[in-house]
């Protein structure tokens, strides 16, 4: 790798993060209701995209790389997106009472 | 340069070499958030379910540390891309300077962690080992910490690991082992070190930033 980015782009990166880290931690002081948890999480996705992008030198990747990055992302979805409907489409029915076995 | 890299006999160039080193440590960060979603399933599940246990639970963790926390770890990222952007360079000091103040920002945090969970032991906050929380929200409340003690647990052991590493990468730097043609570990052990980073920043709002307008 002859061609390194300027350590500008890191100390950039890092005050971008800490912006956001003083914002998601301020936010969760203002009663927003849902939006406290929404936002919470939107602020840690872009951190974690900065980190990715700035700092994991997702940025100079080859399209391989970032295809198992990606990858990785919808592995997850998949994961909270089916668990998530089986739980979501459980109805809790009390059984019926039956004697013990003896 | 007139140094070069050493290349290992299944590969044709430098490059190639390097994006298989690259392309692994990718391979086993996709499987390591694999490793830990799980974890944030069952809090997807207790957050849903039982959301004022939760919101309850989140007061009892202090906001303070775990915010420092994050910010000592953020920066401790910084300091491992700028190592890695020294090696990079053929910049033996900076590399091994920087390695020096990523291990210490990684002992700092674990160190703070260490204690929070040292001060939920007396507030009598381990489900299992030393719980006691009355109310109707006690059973979420246990829920939560159950949680919180094994997804910072498990990531204080990645975090421990992290640290272990670069220690082994600081004591080969100060030899001269890495330079500007191969720097390889340097680069992939920063890839792990900032996987680390991100479950953090997850885990951040999720244990300390539930409902704090209360």
């Amino acid at each position: 790798m002859t061609s390194r980015p300027p350590i500008a782009v890191y100390i950039g990166t890092w005050a971008a993060l800490m912006i956001l880290l003083a914002l998601t931690c301020g936010s969760a002081y203002l009663s927003l209701g849902k939006w406290n948890t929404t936002l919470n999480l939107g602020i840690a996705a872009a951190k974690a995209l900065l980190v990715a992008i700035f700092f994991m030198h997702l940025r100079h990747a080859t399209a391989l790389i970032r295809l198992f990055a990606v990858t990785a992302i919808f592995m997850l979805a998949l994961l909270f997106g089916l668990s998530s409907g089986d739980y979501a489409t459980r109805t809790i029915a009390p059984a019926a009472w039956t004697k013990p076995s003896e | 340069m007139s140094i070069s890299a050493h290349i290992a006999e299944h590969f044709e160039t430098p490059a190639q070499q390097w994006e298989a080193a690259n392309l692994g440590m990718w391979v086993f960060l996709a499987t390591e958030i694999l490793f830990f979603a799980p974890l944030f399933l069952g809090y997807l599940y207790g957050r849903t379910h039982e959301p004022q246990a939760f919101a309850q639970a989140s007061h009892h963790t202090n906001i303070l540390l775990g915010t420092t926390n994050t910010a000592v770890l953020l920066t401790s990222s910084l300091t491992m891309a700028l190592a890695v952007r020294a090696a990079s360079a053929g910049a033996q000091r900076a590399l091994r300077n920087l390695l020096i103040a990523t291990t210490a920002l990684g002992a700092l945090f674990v160190g703070i962690k260490a204690w929070e969970w040292v001060m939920d032991w007396h507030e009598q906050l381990v489900p299992g080992l030393h719980f006691n929380y009355h109310g109707v929200f006690a059973h979420g409340v246990e829920f939560f910490f159950f949680l919180y003690f094994i997804m910072t647990g498990l990531h204080a052991v990645h975090l421990s690991i992290g640290i272990v590493v670069i220690l082994v990468l600081t004591k080969r730097a100060a030899r001269g082992r890495y330079n500007a043609a191969y720097h390889t570990p340097v680069e992939v052990a920063g890839l792990y070190w900032h996987f680390v980073d991100v479950i953090w920043i997850f885990l951040y709002p999720l244990l300390y930033l539930v409902e704090r307008y209360r």
